[in-house]
């Protein structure tokens, strides 16, 4: 599920919402987090990969968002514009933070272990997510929101403020690179 | 079709990539952003996104150590010109609005430059304090005399008024402000270092052991300054403070329930989110 469902609500409710929210209405905060936080923290444990992080990401993704929505000017939809403070926030963070380093191994190293021969599914767990994580930000972020997430490229476009061809030129090479990174499991998808 | 398939099982083997927990906890992060919230309206975090200093830096312990280094250097210059302009300016009073008078009275008070903390009160001339509510803009948003409440930078309809305009000499306020921001940026660097760093790593923990001693005497430092006058920054500094303390105590010997109370103390104190949201977009940290 996409953003499709939270796009859903009408632009309508968003803006009495917003309204409400900038007037200073409490109630009118706690259900803007409750509608979007589930969301939200999804796409920030999906990139943090850590609970503390994803936490701390979707804690500072609403008091930003909370701080500057007097600003919004609906330019795109409220949910668009929050996961794009999501993403900005945890790219910034993970940049400090290098959490993904502490399973990181280089792109080369992996293919090495190419040569043993293909195991149980932990092992193509273990080297996916090595894969995944030497990808590019850029890279990753596309791949993670698309595939894993099942955002459109449309709505990845308008989180990231790239444009629709970008989304898809960026995860074909995202795929193009896990391909090679997988290529020891090609019989498990050739078949 | 082999591509196809690929697509499919590339999907589903990701599924299990990072994949978060069922139950997202929303009550606890609730509670984290209203605790943040509560202590008073904060700069904007990474308002630019792209201009905040990429951080993937890697820290060597050399750049660490030189990071320290110029910190202290830094922030002893920084305190030095405060505390050097605030004295020298003594001499000489102007007027500034108190904020727990001006509300009711309109008369200004007479009051040294230097104990103008951080720009979180800020001078006014007796014309522009008359109606009361004067704002003035501040690096850290709009501060309002007059016991109104303090606003974000489009909030508030009062008269504005530039801080330089109303303080004779802002260079304290500056000096302060630009290094505790430094400093404030300097701790998050550690205190990220610290919460992913290996925990069986003794030399990550002697190198960070030295890196916090630097930084709490900075925040020492900084506690005695006119920046703990600030209402926000002191009760921040002083959770650093305690903190970076426990920080230096660790040892190789330190058990692992050591680590878990500095874990337990940035957790409940919300230190790391009120550190970020306490920096201002665009800062930099030391080099």
């Amino acid at each position: 599920m996409g953003l499709l469902a939270y796009e859903s609500r009408s632009s309508v409710n968003d803006i009495e919402l917003i309204t409400r929210v900038v007037a200073g209405d409490a109630a009118a905060e706690r259900e803007l987090y409750e509608t979007y936080v589930d969301r939200i923290y999804r796409l920030t444990f999906r990139l943090a990969g850590d609970d503390e992080l994803a936490r701390d990401f979707t804690q500072a993704t609403f008091i930003r968002a909370f701080e500057k929505i007097g600003s919004f000017r609906g330019e795109s939809s409220l949910s668009t514009w929050l996961h794009s403070i999501g993403v900005s926030v945890s790219l910034n963070g993970l940049r400090k933070t290098k959490r993904l380093r502490t399973r990181e191994a280089p792109m080369e190293e992996g293919l090495t272990v190419g040569a043993m021969p293909v195991e149980a599914e932990p092992d193509l767990k273990e080297r996916l997510a090595r894969a995944i994580d030497s990808l590019s930000d850029k890279y990753r972020t596309v791949f993670v929101m698309h595939d894993v997430e099942g955002y459109t490229h449309d709505e990845i476009s308008g989180t990231l403020s790239i444009p629709v061809g970008t989304s898809k030129s960026h995860l074909f090479q995202a795929r193009s690179k896990l391909r090679v990174a997988l290529a020891d499991f090609a019989p498990e998808w050739a078949s | 079709m082999t591509e196809d398939n690929f697509e499919e099982f590339l999907k589903k083997a990701a599924q299990s990539y990072n994949a978060p927990p069922a139950r997202t906890p929303r009550e606890d992060m609730w509670s984290a952003i209203q605790a943040q919230r509560a202590a008073g309206p904060r700069v904007v975090y990474g308002g630019g996104s792209g201009t905040r200093e990429s951080s993937g830096r890697r820290f060597g312990s050399k750049i660490w150590l030189g990071a320290a280094a110029a910190a202290v250097l830094f922030l002893a210059t920084g305190v030095g010109i405060g505390r050097w302009t605030a004295s020298s300016n003594t001499q000489g009073s102007v007027a500034v609005a108190n904020p727990s008078k001006t509300g009711s009275n309109p008369a200004p008070t007479t009051e040294p430059s230097g104990t103008v903390p951080d720009g979180s009160v800020v001078g006014s001339t007796p014309g522009q304090n008359a109606g009361g509510g004067v704002e003035a803009l501040t690096p850290r948003g709009v501060a309002r005399s007059g016991g109104g409440q303090r606003t974000g930078l489009t909030g508030g309809s009062g008269t504005r008024v530039a801080a330089g305009d109303a303080a004779p000499n802002p260079t304290p306020a500056s000096a302060y402000q630009l290094t505790t921001v430094r400093h404030l940026s300097e701790a998050e660097a550690l205190l990220t270092s610290f919460r992913t760093r290996s925990t069986t790593d003794q030399q990550m923990d002697a190198q960070l052991g030295t890196w916090a001693r630097s930084l709490l005497s900075n925040t020492r430092l900084l506690l005695d300054s006119p920046v703990a006058n600030d209402p926000q920054r002191r009760p921040l500094l002083e959770d650093l403070e305690l903190v970076l303390v426990q920080i230096v105590q660790l040892s190789p010997g330190s058990t692992p329930q050591d680590r878990e109370m500095i874990e337990k103390t940035l957790r409940q104190d919300h230190v790391m989110t009120r550190l970020r949201t306490a920096i201002p977009a665009g800062s930099q940290r030391g080099s």
